[in-house]
């Protein structure tokens, strides 16, 4: 379980690494230029944080290829090696992680389809719309996030089971299609960066507010989609508590089915590791696919301000 | 093209006692260019953003032609509005900015990019159609505004400060141009900026708002010959009017230690009321005259501008402190006058450029 997060951990510190060397530049040069020389201590500092954001995910592979006993000696092994490949082998037969990965694709899409999709919608109508029982209705959105996940599980259960939505994958993906915080911070997103001339100016020029929507709101709000939709695709990716009880293990997502794997009478970490190596990858392609626009979608919000 | 007939236009903003605009009775002929003055927060923009559509009207009515168009949404109101931050959709380029409204019209696709090219043109923007709005100038993307409602032919133009985020010398420039292009289009206009300069060059018509209220609507000349109210007198005319208040005494109004003299029956009637008079010249139409004719004021800077020079100088006799009725008077000259500091002068008004005023009303006594 460890390494999943990993993604979520090397690029919440790499935002924070990348940004010194751009704020120098502009304040050295005044250019604003992207050639920002960065000096020793800068780089230093990037790699001991690659190191320290790329170990855990290298662990996986070294555990993944050893056996229990060789794992826990002294010093324990540093290289991985090609009985990785077996321990997947054995990893894909004891759980169906093919399928595990399809429904966790088709899970963490549609969550994240859904809730930038709603989230903006919502948000734009608090930010910029005025209708009867807004400040009501807001204060609601937010004081659900106050309301723990595991309150809800229980009645949520009853309702997908009087559904007979058990082991279907609607049943992971309709309760979190929209999220309070997702409302939130797309609300405060385009408060500041969508100026009301913008919807008079499309009123104006004859635009119905579903034109507007379209036309107007989403260009304006896609860098805050872009961060929305990537922190709801990995807390879906990792979800766990929700889905163990809502499926089983004939139709799991990464997480249940990963969780199937460690349930023997002594579990085979090696396995596990491997297994948890499997179902990490899918996230760590989109992100070396899409880092790049992510985080070039954060920093352009920035800097429009 | 259209007429523009505000009848008793009402605004009154949510959890606000006072009006923002207040009963405003306002026609605008077919093809005129009327302007809307005022300091700022004095409902300009909130008269203009009713006209649009923008802000409700809480009573009274708005008529577009013969059309009242007070309830009516602005999509139907056949109007384009120039914003003062322009707001132009950043992610669409300048000609798509510009040919927006057609496009959610329905106009055919060659149409869109006949009338886009012909506005182009005009403002001198083809070389940026492709352009995003972020990589263009503070006066390009003010022509792309511009271009953004001429493409569209509507009934009416509305200009809320279009040239306020301009430098001083663009907007000089621009100013002459909005002026002939909307001319030459004869397109019914309402304009609306703080500066009294680009109210008068510009407007057919000049409207002097306050607190909401219309005080006057007259051409540029007669604004500036026959103001009104003493707000419309000291706020049209740069350097402003000087006014000054006194008690009225006999054959005249009584300021420092002289008196300045003031037609019989105006006097008897400014004074009505509290027995004092406020008196108005503008600084260009005052004259030296020998010492006893006039009034009497002391020199205290002289501003030498090239072509002219202006003389800041203080009534003498006047009590310094009484902030109520200030005794500053500002006196144009000749450049090269030898005028210094100190000196005392003796200054006259011809009969036809003194301004009198009841100071109870406000109002001018002719
Ligand atoms: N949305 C609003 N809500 C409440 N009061 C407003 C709002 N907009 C403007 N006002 C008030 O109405 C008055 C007129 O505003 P405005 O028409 O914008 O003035 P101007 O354009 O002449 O500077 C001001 O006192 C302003 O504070
Ligand atoms: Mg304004």
């Amino acid at each position: 379980m460890t390494t999943i997060a990993l993604p979520g951990t090397d690029s919440t510190t790499a935002t924070p690494q990348a940004a010194p060397p751009v704020r120098r530049s502009g304040a050295k040069g005044g250019t604003g230029g992207r050639a920002g020389r960065a000096g020793p201590v800068t780089y230093t500092l990037l790699t001991l944080s690659a190191l320290v954001s790329i170990f855990p995910l290298y662990w996986t592979m070294v555990a993944g290829s050893h056996t229990n006993a060789e794992i826990a000696a002294t010093p324990p092994p540093f290289l991985p090696d090609a009985s990785l490949f077996e321990n997947i082998g054995a990893a894909l037969e004891q759980a169906p992680i093919g399928l595990a990965i399809l429904n966790s694709v088709v899970v963490a899409g549609s969550i994240t389809v859904g809730t930038v999709l709603f989230c903006t919608l919502a948000g734009f109508a608090f930010a910029k719309l005025r209708f009867r029982g807004k400040g009501l209705l807001l204060s609601l959105v937010i004081g659900t996030m106050m309301v723990p996940t595991q309150l809800a599980v229980i009645p949520l259960f009853m309702m997908i089971a009087e559904l007979q939505w058990v082991n279907q994958l609607q049943a992971v993906v309709l309760p979190t299609l929209v999220s309070a915080f997702g409302v939130f911070f797309m609300r405060q997103y385009l408060i500041s960066a969508l100026p009301d001339e913008l919807l008079e100016a499309g009123r104006v020029d004859g635009a119905s507010t579903a034109r507007i929507f379209w036309s107007i709101v989403v260009p304006v709000a896609r860098p805050a989609m872009a961060v929305l939709a990537m922190l709801t695709f990995l807390t879906a990716w990792n979800d766990f508590f929700w889905p163990i009880i809502a499926l089983t293990n004939s139709n799991p997502t990464v997480q249940v089915a990963l969780a199937g794997l460690g349930s023997g009478y002594v579990p085979q970490r090696a396995v596990i590791m491997a297994g948890t190596l499997l179902g990490t990858l899918p996230v760590l392609i989109v992100f070396a696919v899409l880092g790049k626009q992510i985080v070039g979608g954060i920093m352009q919000g920035a800097v429009k301000g | 093209m259209a007429t523009v007939s505000f009848q008793q236009a009402t605004r009154v903003y949510p959890n606000s006692e006072r009006p923002a605009v207040d009963a405003l009775d306002l026609d605008v002929a077919d093809g005129e260019f009327l302007v809307l003055v005022g300091p700022s927060g004095c409902g300009k923009s909130t008269s203009l953003r009713m006209l649009a559509g923008l802000e409700e009207v809480d009573s009274g009515s708005v008529l577009i032609g013969d059309r009242d168009v007070t309830d009516s949404p602005p999509k139907q109101r056949d109007i384009a509005m120039v914003f003062q931050n322009y707001a132009l959709y950043p992610h669409m380029t300048v000609g798509e900015n510009m040919g927006f409204a057609l496009k959610l019209a329905g106009v055919k696709k060659t149409e869109i990019a006949g009338r886009v090219a012909a506005a182009a043109k005009i403002l001198d923007l083809e070389a940026y159609l492709e352009r995003r709005p972020k990589a263009l100038s503070g006066g390009q993307r003010q022509r792309v505004a511009m271009g953004r409602a001429i493409v569209r032919q509507p009934q009416v133009f509305l200009m809320d400060e279009p040239l306020s985020n301009l430098d001083a010398k663009l907007r000089v420039q621009t100013r002459t141009q909005i002026a002939a292009l909307v001319k030459r289009l004869g397109t019914t206009t309402v304009y609306v900026t703080h500066d009294q300069v680009e109210a008068m060059t510009m407007g057919d018509r000049v409207a002097v708002l306050k607190d909401g209220v219309l005080l006057q609507c007259a051409a540029p000349a007669e604004l500036y010959d026959r103001p009104a109210n003493v707000f419309v007198a000291g706020f049209i005319g740069s350097p402003a009017m000087n006014l000054v208040t006194g008690a009225a005494v006999e054959g005249g109004v009584r300021l420092g230690g002289t008196v300045l003299p003031v037609p019989r029956d105006r006097l008897a009637r400014a004074a009505a009321a509290s027995g004092r008079v406020t008196v108005g010249f503008r600084p260009e139409s005052l004259q030296l005259v020998g010492p006893g004719e006039g009034f009497e004021v002391v020199v205290d800077v002289a501003e030498h501008l090239g072509s002219d020079a202006y003389l800041y100088t203080r009534l003498a006799g006047a009590d310094p402190d009484d902030a109520l009725h200030p005794a500053d008077v500002v006196v144009r000259t000749e450049p090269r006058s030898s005028v210094v500091p100190g000196q005392s002068l003796w200054l006259g008004v011809p009969p036809d450029a003194l301004h009198v005023f009841d100071p109870a009303t406000s109002q001018r006594v002719d």
